[in-house]
């Protein structure tokens, strides 16, 4: 059946309604007006290249880049083996535990952020970063298990079942048949845990501190003082950068398809 | 052999995550949510009805429920002929116009929100239009309002729909829509007795989705309605950060929570439903 004209209609309203936000956020990065104006008397890099040069936001890049980083490998060090278990073994309470680990997603981010700071942070005095990691682990965590799980349902448990037949160890097994077999599926989890964390803003809104602050909050902190096109520049700066990592982890992940 | 054998060692994979999320997560979530659940030190849900008994938190919630039923409901009007669209596109354009609709999603809110800003404002396209065509005298307040929020949470929000949908059409068994319009079934008819309660699970999951992103999302909220229009979340937030009231702040969290869930569960009964009508 092909689509109507009416349904086709309706799509190409949905996607200027979603994508239209977009244009207009990238031909604001390019203004050459000193305050935000739409359409922009005219284009040039000053926007661009001012971005770069605040403190606070080089500052706070490398805090979001550090946490999503750290979060990311946490949430797979502690998911993998979740996958792993509930896959291949008879766990007496499988569904408690499944659910146990997907309420980070359930439970409202600024939710999370307040019970943090107020019964971990405060309580043991935590420093802002560890603060900040924990509970982005806490929250990508789902996320590891979910798609780990996915990919380890569709692996047969016979070529494991082989390995140890020819000797090989637990370790062995999963270094040399698991894990090669899962690739894909842990660098979709990283790929979409460490935007999860970068982009993250309801969890960190009580978690950052003076002095440390994830990008995002920072952004949202210095739109309250100055309205300017350095936001929009900035956001077109980070809509390039997550397509690039985006691409990048697909271009690689298709090598390794064929490879 | 390997799947079937209870192991005692599982317990050690298991053992870390699970003790992260207990220590990180569900205690430090449950202690700040049975805050709300006393008074002076006694048990008792008077927190509550002290919450419901301000005007201002009752308008704060009502406004949240409005706009996210309103934002689910219009999404999913929208997103079907869009998703019956993609579907029936030639293969190329399909894997293509799936990326489009997911790229969105992977970038910050704060990037997504920002276009608004831009227009809506008092110096903004939309008011210049106004009052070029001769609409308005004055350039309108639209930004700060309810509409405001409503249409970036609806822009936020409806990939989320439309890839939910998109799955489930794609599902949908081989060529009972067109066997349907073969046997004499309108346009409408095929969408009412056949495309709908085939898809109705994607349908419930995308507007499980939608309505939890929406009463959760504190970007376009704060951005988009400011102090003036608050929902849920940035009510919470303003508890906190201008009154220090973390009492309120967790009977505001206790709301959010029963309240997706309790969404949750009506649309999953409502799907049900009109699968046995």
């Amino acid at each position: 059946m092909k689509a109507s004209r009416g349904n086709l209609l309706m799509l190409a309203l949905v996607l200027i309604f979603l994508l239209g936000p977009f244009l207009v956020v990238f031909l604001s990065a390019f203004s050459s007006g000193e305050t935000l104006a739409f359409p922009p008397p005219g284009y040039s890099w000053r926007w661009i290249g001012f971005v770069f040069t605040v403190a606070a936001f080089q500052s706070s890049f490398v805090v979001s880049l550090g946490v999503a980083v750290i979060a990311t490998l946490l949430s797979l060090l502690l998911g993998i083996p979740v996958a792993y278990a509930l896959s291949r073994y008879r766990v007496p309470g499988a569904e408690l535990i499944r659910t146990a680990l997907t309420t980070p997603l359930i439970i409202p981010g600024i939710v999370v952020g307040l019970g943090l700071l107020r019964y971990f942070i405060t309580l043991y005095n935590v420093p802002v970063y560890t603060g900040l990691i924990v509970g982005h682990t806490a929250l990508l965590i789902p996320y590891a298990v979910r798609v780990v799980s996915a990919s380890l349902g569709n692996l047969r448990v016979d070529i494991e079942d082989a390995a140890y037949t020819l000797g090989a160890t637990r370790l062995q097994v999963f270094g040399r048949v698991v894990l090669p077999n899962i690739r894909g599926a842990v660098i979709s989890a990283s790929i979409l845990a460490f935007i999860t964390s970068f982009n993250q803003v309801p969890v960190s809104l009580f978690l950052t501190g003076p002095g440390v602050s994830t990008l995002p909050i920072q952004m949202l902190s210095y739109m309250e003082y100055t309205f300017d096109p350095s936001i929009a520049a900035l956001s077109t700066v980070l809509v390039v950068f997550t397509m690039l990592i985006v691409l990048g982890a697909e271009r690689l992940l298709g090598i390794t398809r064929y490879v | 052999m390997l799947a079937t054998r209870p192991n005692p060692r599982s317990w050690l994979l298991l053992a870390p995550a699970l003790l992260f999320v207990l220590a990180f997560f569900l205690a430090p979530v449950t202690a700040l949510l049975l805050e709300s659940f006393k008074v002076d030190g006694v048990w008792g849900l008077g927190q509550f009805t002290r919450f419901f008994q301000d005007e201002l938190n009752r308008e704060v919630y009502v406004r949240t429920l409005r706009i996210a039923t309103a934002a689910t409901v219009l999404s999913a009007v929208v997103c079907y002929p869009a998703a019956q669209a993609i579907v029936r596109l030639p293969g190329k354009y399909r894997g293509l116009m799936t990326a489009i609709i997911i790229l969105p999603l992977m970038v910050n809110p704060i990037a997504r929100t920002y276009a608004w800003l831009v227009l809506l404002g008092r110096t903004g396209m939309v008011n210049d239009v106004i009052t070029g065509l001769g609409l308005s005298q004055e350039p309108l307040r639209l930004l700060y309002t309810e509409g405001a929020v409503f249409i970036g949470l609806l822009q936020l929000m409806m990939p989320l729909m439309l890839t939910s949908l998109v799955s489930a059409l794609e599902n949908l068994p081989g060529d009972v829509q067109s066997a349907a319009r073969s046997l004499g079934a309108n346009a409408w008819q095929v969408f009412w007795r056949v495309t709908l309660p085939l898809t109705r699970e994607g349908l419930v999951v995308g507007g499980t989705l939608v309505f939890t992103g929406c009463v959760t999302a504190y970007v376009t909220a704060a951005l988009l309605g400011g102090p003036r229009v608050l929902l849920l979340e940035t009510l919470l937030y303003q508890k906190v950060n201008v009154g220090s009231d973390y009492v309120a702040a967790s009977v505001i969290a206790v709301v959010l929570l029963v309240t997706t869930l309790l969404a949750n569960q009506l649309l999953r009964v409502i799907g049900r439903a009109r699968g046995q009508a």
